[in-house]
């Protein structure tokens, strides 16, 4: 679904070179886990899988179901399904989570040659994904993400990815700031969408998320590069030792 | 122009009016931008045009001006004069709804207010308003009535180099509640100048709510003085929607005349090609325990140019006023203009007053996350220059007001993007 070849790209204001060289290969119904230390651009690999224009990819590709997702902007490539669920979620004023998803859903609908959902449809629709992930209904008539706390944000990413029902889920440390029941609800939210056709991309700096969302396969990334990867193991193994043992796998 | 009133049969009060008008435009003439007050308003233009008196406008209109008043009470006003057939003027308890011009002579209660809330001797075309003023509206709720449903007074322009002088006086009187909604727009593309004046008197314990929209024709010019009196415990509230105008500048005064007054003094304002919006705001807590709110929000695209000047007085007997002021700007092109001055004067020590004014651009972190989840960009820009906006037109109580004011932003702005 998703692969990676030999990645660098750097920030765009100042030419930082951030991904230096980074290869992945994701397959559907996959969860695979980024982890690294601060600074080490897990981020901004989730960011570029994205389509953020505040990074620029100067060599190698990213292919996405065959296709060239570099070129891509960023609503096109939610057109293909891909979703980037934030670190910092935006509040929006005025709009409410509704309208917006709507918006979102309709224009991939259009995007895909489907016809627009009617406002009656989609509110059933919506209902329903509110009910499985257990969520309140008055998230429905809020504006986005306005006033709430870090933990409704995470689970208002995650709602949004259960509407758009995007085949390649990338989720940029999902777990910061959340206590360990918001971490478990949100878990259990991206397990439900588990599937064999959608694959996971999940950015952490913690293992503790990775208890709740089982990874098959664990990338450590440091100074822009995967330095080693392994199962779920690695991440035990990490949170064991921190990262400083893999200092000397680092090529600056 | 100070011909076109016959003004024979008049009362007295209102001659000495008309004559003190006539004095204080003579001696202010039109102002230039030497004026610190009307320093970002530019009037050269005026001069270019060769004006004559509003004359009554036609029976057949380009554009339907019931177009704006579709509720049950309203009144129409064309070329500042009554019209009859377009107004629906249905008896309601406690409400006076008729033309002033029958009301100087029929009503009393006029003369107690009619020029004596207004300061015409600050306002060079108030001044000239008084001068020559044909006719207009008396809005009066009498003590305790509450009008239920909205009430709107519409002006409408039509016609070309026509100086309308439309004169609207409103009373509430005690224990009073109402919705009032006063719209100007032009038949066509009407190239008039209007110089309205608004005097509203809030009595104790009464409940107004007053929302205005500038939607006259990019071609005309608009020069308005709306001025309020409250006395205590009185709410007024009032929402500026500045759409409209060549050139249209608001001065809107509000005296906060006792205690334990609520006032909110709000604004949406969008500019495009090159229109200049000016509106001019103030506030004057002379009396303790007093609450005002203002929020200004602007929109700006284009070489069009937007001014606010926003005063706070707060006079020394008026402590524990708490009042909050807010003005931002949305730009959506490198050639817009912003000129905007917040100007607090506070002489009592023990009160709450801030100001905080923004300008900015349409932020790219929400830009991006809205596209993220595949809403195309010129949609997300739709969506929160929209959102931007509704802030103001949410605090409206009246859901058929607000909706009609969203459809029409939704038309300034360009965009269709379906009710939210």
């Amino acid at each position: 679904m998703l692969e990676i070849k030999d990645l660098h790209a750097s920030v765009a204001e100042d030419g930082k070179e951030i991904l230096r060289g980074i290869n992945l290969s994701v397959k559907p119904g996959e969860v695979h886990a980024i982890m690294g230390p601060n600074g080490s651009g897990k981020s901004t690999l989730a960011n570029i899988l994205a389509g953020r224009e505040d990074y620029e990819v100067t060599s190698g590709s990213i292919e996405y179901k065959g296709e060239d997702l570099v070129e891509l902007d960023p609503e096109d490539r939610a057109h293909k399904g891909v979703f980037l669920a934030f670190q910092y979620p935006v509040e929006i004023p005025g709009v409410s989570n509704t309208y917006f998803l709507r918006a979102a859903l309709n224009a991939k609908r259009e995007a895909n040659g489907e016809p627009e959902m009617g406002s009656m449809d989609f509110m059933k629709y919506i209902r329903e994904k509110v009910k499985q992930l257990g969520l309140k209904d008055e998230l429905l008539t809020r504006s986005v993400n306005e006033g709430f706390s870090g933990g409704e944000k995470k689970r208002n990413e995650i709602f949004q990815m259960a509407v758009l029902e995007p085949s390649l889920c990338v989720l940029d440390e999902t777990d910061s700031g959340l206590d360990i029941d918001a971490l478990q609800t949100v878990a259990a939210g991206v397990n439900a969408l588990r599937s064999p056709e959608r694959a996971f991309v999940v950015v952490t700096h913690y293992q503790r998320l990775l208890n709740f969302i089982v990874p098959d396969y664990v990338h450590i990334l440091m100074n822009g590069r995967i330095v080693k990867s392994g199962d779920k193991s690695l991440a035990l193994e990490l949170e064991d030792k921190g990262y400083g043992w893999l200092d000397e796998l680092v090529v600056s | 122009m100070l011909d076109a009133v016959n003004r024979d049969q008049e009362p007295e009060w209102l001659v000495s009016l008309r004559d003190r008008g006539a004095k204080i435009h003579g001696e202010l003439g039109v102002p230039t931008t030497r004026n610190e007050e009307w320093k970002y308003t530019p009037l050269r233009s005026l001069a270019g045009v060769n004006w004559n008196p509003g004359e009554p406008g036609p029976a057949v209109f380009g554009t339907d001006p019931t177009f704006y008043a579709q509720t049950t009470i309203r009144v129409v006003i064309v070329n500042g004069r009554l019209d009859r057939n377009l107004s629906e003027l249905p008896v309601v308890p406690g409400l006076t709804l008729m033309s002033l011009r029958d009301a100087i002579y029929e009503k009393p209660d006029v003369a107690l207010h009619l020029g004596q809330i207004a300061k015409i001797e600050d306002h060079t075309f108030a001044a000239l308003n008084s001068a020559v003023f044909v006719d207009g509206v008396y809005l009066h709720l009498s003590a305790g009535a509450a009008v239920e449903p909205v009430i709107e007074i519409t002006h409408v322009t039509s016609g070309e180099g026509m100086v309308i002088a439309p004169r609207v006086l409103i009373v509430a009187d005690e224990n009073s509640t109402a919705k009032i909604v006063e719209q100007y727009c032009s038949d066509g593309s009407s190239t008039n100048l209007t110089i309205p004046v608004t005097e509203v008197f809030v009595a104790k314990h009464s409940n107004v709510e007053h929302v205005r929209l500038q939607d006259e024709s990019l071609d005309s010019y608009h020069i308005a003085l709306w001025e309020t009196k409250q006395a205590g415990e009185s709410e007024y509230r009032s929402y500026n929607v500045a759409f409209g105008g060549g050139l249209a500048r608001l001065d809107q005064n509000i005296d906060l005349n006792g205690e334990h007054i609520t006032t909110r003094l709000d604004g949406v304002v969008v500019a495009r090609g090159e229109q200049v919006i000016d509106n001019h705001t103030k506030l004057d807590h002379a009396l303790p325990n007093c609450n005002s709110f203002e929020i200004y929000k602007q929109i700006i695209d284009d070489k069009a140019t937007v001014v606010f000047n926003g005063k706070i007085f707060v006079h020394q007997d008026a402590q524990k006023t708490d009042a909050k002021q807010t003005n931002q700007a949305l730009l959506l092109s490198p050639n817009a203009t912003i000129n905007s001055k917040p100007q607090l004067e506070i002489f009592a020590d023990d009160v709450k007053c801030t100001h905080g004014a923004t300008v900015g651009q349409i932020e790219e972190t929400f830009r991006f996350y809205m596209r993220s989840r595949g809403i195309p960009k010129a949609t997300a820009d739709a969506i929160l220059v929209y959102a931007f906006a509704a802030e103001v037109l949410e605090l409206m109580s009246d859901a058929v007001v607000r909706e009609r004011l969203e459809r029409r932003l939704y038309s300034k702005l360009g965009i269709d993007l379906g009710l939210m």
